[in-house]
Order: C-alpha cells, then structure tokens, then sequence
C-alpha cells in the first residue's frame, strides 16, 4: 500500500500512509489512539474506499470496493467489534459469509468445514455451540476461523489482545506466529511493546495518519525508539508549569472502584488540582478513563477512597449535589451524558439550573426566560445553526460542544472535568473548545483534562499524569515530560 | 429488484406529512375494519349508518360516546405519564380493579359522611392504584424486575383478589349472583339529564387538564421529557430522575385507580367481574396514538369512545362478537403506527 489517503467528513485520518506486508511475517503496526492505524487496515480489507494511493497483493494492482472483495482476494479482518450473530451457532454464521455461490449449503456441512479448520490451524472452536453462550476469546477463535474459512491467507486483527487475559494472548500470539510460518501473513495492530518485541517480526509506526516508520525488524528498534516515533512532534509543544498553583480544588484520595463485566476497575487512584491549574491525563482508551469520570460525577459508587472538592468529601453526594458545589462536566460523548438530543436548544441549556430555581420557582416553569437567556448564549458562543427552539440534535458536532460549554463554564464553576472535549471536532472547533478552557481556567477554575490525544494534553496541561490499567502510573511537570517517559507508561511498563 | 435499502431518519418531519401520515394510516386503519366488518356479515351501507350517523349524529350516541370516554380519558392518561418517562404500564386493568374495589369499599360500607362520600372514593381509588402500582415499581428498582411482565401479572392478581370478594363477602345477597348489591345514591355520580351522561365527566375534565398543565409548563414536567429521553444525561446534569420517575408512576397508578372509580360511581353502581374488562389494550392505544400528549389523549378516547358505541350497536343487531371490536382496534393502532414510522423515517436505496 502506498501513499493511501481517507478523509472522514473533511478532516483526514490517513494522509499518504505506506504499509508492506512480506507473506510469512507477523507484521506489527504501533501508534496512538487516531494514528491512524484500524483506518489503514478498514482500506486494506474492504471496509473503507481510500480517497488516493496505490494497493496491490503480489505485485497485482488491486482496488477493493467491499469486504467481500477483499476476502476474494484473500484478505480477512478480525474487527474489535466481532462480525458475528450471536444468536446462531458457529457454523451458521461461517454459512452466512460464505454466501449463495458457495458450494457449501447446510448448517451441517459447515459445522463439518469449521472443525476441519480449527483442527487444521490448531484453534479449537466447537461449530454447534451458539456464539451468544461463548467467552469473548471463544468469540475470537470463531471469528479467526470464519475469516480463515472465507479464504484469508492475510489475516489482520485489530488490537484482539485488548480483551484477553495474559494467558489468552500468549496463547493467540503464538497462533498467529505458526500461522506465518506456515506461509500466511498477519497483521496485529496493538498498543503494547511486549507483544511487538515477542512475537512480530517486523513494526510500522504511524502517528497522525502517516507513516514515520516502515516496516522495520523488531530487532533494529528499541522500545524508547517506538516511545519517541509514537508520540513525535507532540511534546514539541512547549509544556508550560504553573509558577504560582492556587489552592487544592480538588483533592482524590485512594479511590476504588470493582471492576464490571464491561467495566474497568479503578484501583487506589490518588491526585490534587490547584485552582488556576489544568491537570492532563494521558492514556490509551479503555484504561479507566470513563470510569474515573463517572465515579468523579457520581455515576458510579466507588468502594474506597474520598473525593474532596474545596476540602469537603463529596463522594456520597449525588450528582446534583456535586454540581451545586461546582463541580462541571464535558463528557466524552456529548449526546450521551450531556446534551439531551429531543429536548431545544434553550431546554438543554437551562437543564442544570432548573433544579437551583433559576428559572421560576418550584412549580412553574418561565419558558420565556429560558429562550431569551438561549438567545445570549447563542450570541456570545457563535453558536452556529441555533436558534432557542430548535431540538439539540440539528445541531453538528462543534456547535454541540460548544452548547455544552456555554452551560458548564457558567456561573458556579470550580472544577471542570473534561473528557476528550475536542474529539471529533474540526480544526477551528478544537481550538474553540481549548481557549476556552485555557479562558476559564484562567479565570480561577482548576480543570481536569482526561484525554486520549497526547498532543491536546501537551498543549493545554500544566502537569501531566499517565492513566493505565486503572491506575495513574505516573505524573510530572509539564516541562519535564519526555517521549521515553510517557511513550513507556502509556504502553504498560511503568 | 430492491437488493438493500437503508433507513435514513429524516431530520425534522414537518407538520403536513406528521399529518397526513396519521390520516393516512387512520384510513387505511378504517377502510380494513370496514372490509372485516363486511366479512363477518354487516351490510356495507348499514356501516356509514352505525358509524357515522348512529354514533356522532344522534344525541343518544353523541351522550353514550362521551359517557364511554370518561374511563377511557383516565387510562390514556395513565398510560401515558407513565409512558413519559419510560415506564410501560401493562397493568392499567389491575390498578383500575384495585381502584373499583377501594371506592366499592367505601359505598357499601357507607365510610365517612354522605356529603363526602364521592370524594373518599375519589382519594382511595386514587391511592389503591398508586399502591397496587408500586409493588411492580418497588420490584424494578430494587431487583431490576422488568415492569411489562410484573404489571401485567398483577393484573390477573388483581382480578382473582376481585372474583375472590364477589364471590364471597361481596355477593349479592338478593339473588346470590357474584356482583355486589347496588350502591346507596350518596356513591352515584349525579345524571347531567343527557342520555347517561354524569357528573364525573367535571372531575375527568378536571384532571386531563392539570395533567396538561403540568406536563407542558411546570418544571416536573420538564423533568419527566429529560428523564423519558435520555435518563442518564438527566442524571449526570443534576435532574432528581428518581423522583420524577416514581412520581409519575404513582400518578399512573392513581389515575388507572380514578378510572375504577370512576365506573363503578358513574354508570355501573356495583363492582361485577367485566367493568374492567378491555381497558389495558385500549389505555395502550389512546396513549400511543396520542404520542402520550395530554390533549390528545382526550381526543383519542373521544374516538375511541366512538368505536366502543358503535361496535355496541353492532354486537347487538348484527352478532358481531367483541373480539371484533378489539380487532378492529388492533388494525386502526398497527396502521397508524406504521405510518408514523414512514414519516420518521425515509427509505433510501444506495447509489
């Protein structure tokens, strides 16, 4: 693959990306969360039409439209989400992808083609079994075999170790090293250097849709190398320490959550945050960063630990509560936990004061009042596209955010959580979103940045803290932050 | 050949196609019904004369339409708080058997002073549904019990408990049939002088419209569209969810409660084992085609009142049997529905 380019609504995620794959190789592909890495492998099977760029399979020019294509041409992809219905059995969902032409036409002679496979490359999956009753590393060794079944002798697997035990990955991993010595090639796209280092033959790096390193031998790199390549220009960014740090805001003292069948847990996680200060944590996704905001908004019950806001333990108070001492929230997924998409526009902006009183007593309600205040926000925001009548849901990303903002920097703020406030935002929205945090905080707000965009957290933290397994593995001065440092504790080896 | 076809939800579906799907699918709806209708034996040019003339054109259908509604209005309503904030109460008929068998409690047992005797009925039918709907309420939050199966449970609990008193303490004493013996007048509401028309119908009227109010211009009201859209939004904005939901849900319980009251006070005067009978459907398709708005609610039992009249005259001079009516019910609410889908989304073929 050379020079691939893929834009998503006007913002590029793949810019003259290169990828080559050897047959008989575990080919690496390391980078941050947005680097590009799933959309590039989405463009090599099928699932995505590149805008620009050259793909070819042994020298043939290929230009794939569909995964259906790509399986064609012997090129299978194991997604994070598997592709699977869960309420048929093993064998009937490898019936569904085979499709009408193949020759195989009942549940039974699957079943008979799926234990063959699983024998063959030594994953043992039972073709009756209902996908619904399977483990997820169950789940992935049918989805490995009906990807193997449809004809891949390239097989790609998005980060499948994230859901693993230890064992289950050492276990895959070395599947996947048999596999090419048998004369496949796989790809695995991973955050962590120890399974690049064990198990990969060569690496590729990418940060921000291009490629800065292609294909080298795992033996030729470092895991300081990959650090600095992953993380780049990010901490070019001139990290700026706060001279003078106000007081403690907000203090979390060792706290605890359980982890869930979906969830995370936190363990004894520990940090303070000065008014006038912007406290950025870095990590992965997926590490206990939307469990920490949910147990800091009161979401979720945490099992030990205290949260101190302005020196009182607010972990027992309800959400309401903790927004009455000041406490605000960006969350990650606007529409999920901040705006109401059914309600107006005025409707989503008067939602946290109504229970205050601000708009009319106990009873009723002054509608008017709530539209003329819209109307000011509307105004002072550049809230493009709005009026106060208006369902939030016409609205497009950055106006969103920035309806979001205009309720929670109002009056009352002392510590701002926000969550990824720029994802999915385009280049002038970003910048919107951060001078206005960088404006309040200024003002005296203390802000919590929880992010998994390095270069957003180099440029607006004044310390830096590093979030992984739950945990807040390390935190520094934003001046003494290095890519060895961060690019270690981000990949796991604290 | 259409191979594949996306579902494109349409960004705000105006005012004209809102509309002209629902009269769209009201007549397909209708048009269906008349063909049943026909099958089953009714002469087509008797239809326009039962439906239209009979029941809207005569003051004598025009008085027994309104006097069906005022059940009907409490139901969809009750239905349709509850609906707002999510909750589907698929036990209307329970609430409405424990609100029969409160007020019918007080009128046999003649409780409190005559003068009040319709407003203690009002109060404790209202707080026997509300009771009646907080075991599956407190089943929810406590055990995370799903509120369509514990509703509608108790429901046919709720009609044992009454076979239990008719055929028991409640029997008639004159003739031993299982129904209770008249109520004394005090429990009656009084005859307005128009067919069977009562009283009751202020105290429906009543109600409907402060449920209006304070769905459309209070601030609970507020809550209950926050919590009823995105209830984790609400709750991480500071919203007392809890509250708001509990709050309605008791209310639907009160109301379905009234309901009974309202039936047994207003044109049976005695509780027998069919007052409540078909209400649960009907309560489930006022608030539907209502989209649980207040007002419609009233014009939605209105013509469902209707329907209830003329499949009345039907029963009686053409055999038709009651499963009809419900059928009837059935295929007007599933075209409507079907319409509304087609005017909330559009159908789009892939270039």
């Amino acid at each position: 693959m050379r020079g691939i380019g893929k834009s998503f609504d006007g913002k590029a995620a793949l810019r003259d990306a290169s990828f080559r794959l050897e047959w008989g190789e575990v080919h690496a592909i390391v980078g941050e969360n947005g680097a590009g890495k799933s959309t590039l492998m989405n463009v090599a099977a099928g699932v995505y039409v590149a805008d620009g760029g050259y793909q070819s399979i042994d020298g043939e020019a290929i230009s794939l439209r569909s995964p259906l294509e790509a399986a064609a041409a012997g090129l299978g992809m194991v997604h994070q989400h598997f592709r699977l219905v869960e309420s048929f059995t093993v064998a009937e969902n490898v019936l569904l992808g085979l499709g009408r032409k193949s020759k195989v036409k009942t549940p039974a002679d699957a079943a008979a083609i799926v234990a063959a496979k699983s024998r063959e490359i030594g994953l043992p999956v039972d073709p009756h079994r209902q996908v619904a009753d399977l483990s997820i590393a169950e789940r992935q060794r049918a989805e490995i075999v009906k990807v193997m079944l449809l004809g891949a002798r390239i097989l790609v697997m998005d980060e499948p170790t994230a859901v693993l035990t230890d064992e289950e990955a050492r276990t895959l991993l070395s599947f996947a090293q048999r596999l090419s010595r048998q004369g496949h090639a796989v790809v695995l796209i991973t955050h962590k250097f120890r399974e690049v280092a064990a198990f990969c033959d060569r690496v590729t790096i990418m940060r921000h849709g291009e490629t800065v390193l292609d294909g080298a031998p795992v033996a030729d790199v470092t895991e300081a190398d990959v650090a600095r390549l992953m993380v780049g220009d990010a901490l070019t960014v001139a990290g700026r320490p706060l001279s003078r740090p106000g007081d403690v805001c907000l203090r979390v003292e060792g706290l605890s959550a359980q982890a869930t069948a979906h969830r995370q847990n936190l363990n004894d996680i520990g940090f303070e945050l000065h008014a006038g200060e912007i406290l950025g944590i870095a990590g992965v996704g997926g590490n206990g960063q939307e469990e920490l905001v949910a147990c800091l908004l009161g979401l979720e019950k945490i099992d030990a630990g205290a949260i101190m806001l302005d020196g009182e333990d607010i972990s027992a108070a309800r959400p309401g509560k903790r927004r009455e001492a000041g406490l605000r929230i960006i969350p990650s997924d606007r529409f999920d936990s901040g705006l109401i998409r059914e309600l107006s526009i005025a409707d989503n902006l008067a939602l946290t004061t109504i229970p205050g009183g601000s708009f009319g007593g106990p009873f009723l309600l002054r509608r008017r009042a709530m539209r003329e205040k819209a109307a000011e926000a509307i105004d002072a925001f550049d809230i493009r596209g709005a009026t106060p009548d208006r369902p939030a849901s016409l609205l497009s990303g950055g106006n969103a955010q920035k309806v979001l903002l205009a309720r929670e920097l109002g009056q009352g703020l002392k510590v701002l959580i926000a969550h990824s406030p720029s994802r999915g935002l385009d280049m002038k929205a970003t910048e919107f979103v951060r001078s206005a945090i960088r404006r309040a905080v200024e003002a005296g707000a203390a802000c919590l940045l929880i992010s998994e965009d390095l270069q957003e957290v180099m440029s607006l933290s004044h310390r830096v803290a590093v979030m992984n397994r739950g945990g807040i593995v390390g935190c520094r001065q934003a001046g003494d932050v290095t890519p060895e440092w961060i690019g270690g504790l981000l990949a796991g080896h604290a | 050949m259409l191979d594949t076809a996306f579902l494109v939800r349409r960004q705000n579906p105006g005012f004209l196609l809102t509309s002209l799907s629902y009269a769209g699918g009201l007549l397909v709806g209708l048009t269906v019904s008349a063909m049943l209708l026909v099958h089953a034996g009714v002469p087509a040019s008797a239809l326009v004369d039962e439906f239209l003339i009979a029941t809207f054109l005569t003051s004598d259908g025009l008085s027994q339409t309104a006097t069906a509604a005022l059940p009907l209005v409490l139901v969809g309503l009750a239905s349709a708080v509850a609906m707002r904030v999510r909750f589907w109460n698929i036990g209307v008929e329970g609430q409405l058997w424990l609100g029969a068998i409160a007020s019918t409690w007080v009128a046999l047992n003649g409780i409190g002073p005559e003068a009040l005797r319709l407003p203690t009925m009002f109060v404790l039918a209202a707080l026997a549904g509300a009771a009646w709907i907080a075991i599956s309420l407190f089943l929810k939050l406590r055990w995370g019990v799903n509120e369509v199966i514990s509703t509608l449970l108790l429901g046919s609990v709720a009609f044992l408990l009454v076979q239990h008193l008719l055929f028991g303490v409640w029997r008639d004493p004159a003739n031993s049939f299982p129904v209770t013996a008249t109520f004394p007048e005090a429990s009656w509401f009084s005859i307005l002088g128009w067919g069977q028309l009562h009283t009751g119908i202020f105290l429906v009227a009543g109600i409907a419209l402060s449920i209006w109010f304070v769905m459309e211009h209070s601030r609970a009201g507020f809550y209950a569209d926050a919590v009823g859209f995105n209830a984790k939004a609400a709750l991480a904005t500071g919203l007392p969810v809890l509250r708001t939901a509990v709050g309605l849900v008791l209310l639907s319980g009160a109301l379905s409660g009234v309901a009974g009251m309202m039936i047994v006070a207003g044109t049976e005067h005695r509780l027998n084992q069919s007052v409540g009978n078909g209400y649960l459907f009907s309560a489930i398709v006022i608030a539907y085609l209502a989209r649980a708005k207040p007002l419609w609610v009233i014009v939605v039992s209105f013509a469902l009142g209707a329907v209830f009249t003329a499949g009345n005259v039907l029963k009686v001079f053409y055999s038709i049997s009651e499963a009809m009516i419900v059928l009837m019910q059935g295929t007007v609410l599933m075209s409507i529905l079907m319409a509304q889908f087609f005017s909330t989304y559009s159908l789009k073929r892939p270039n």
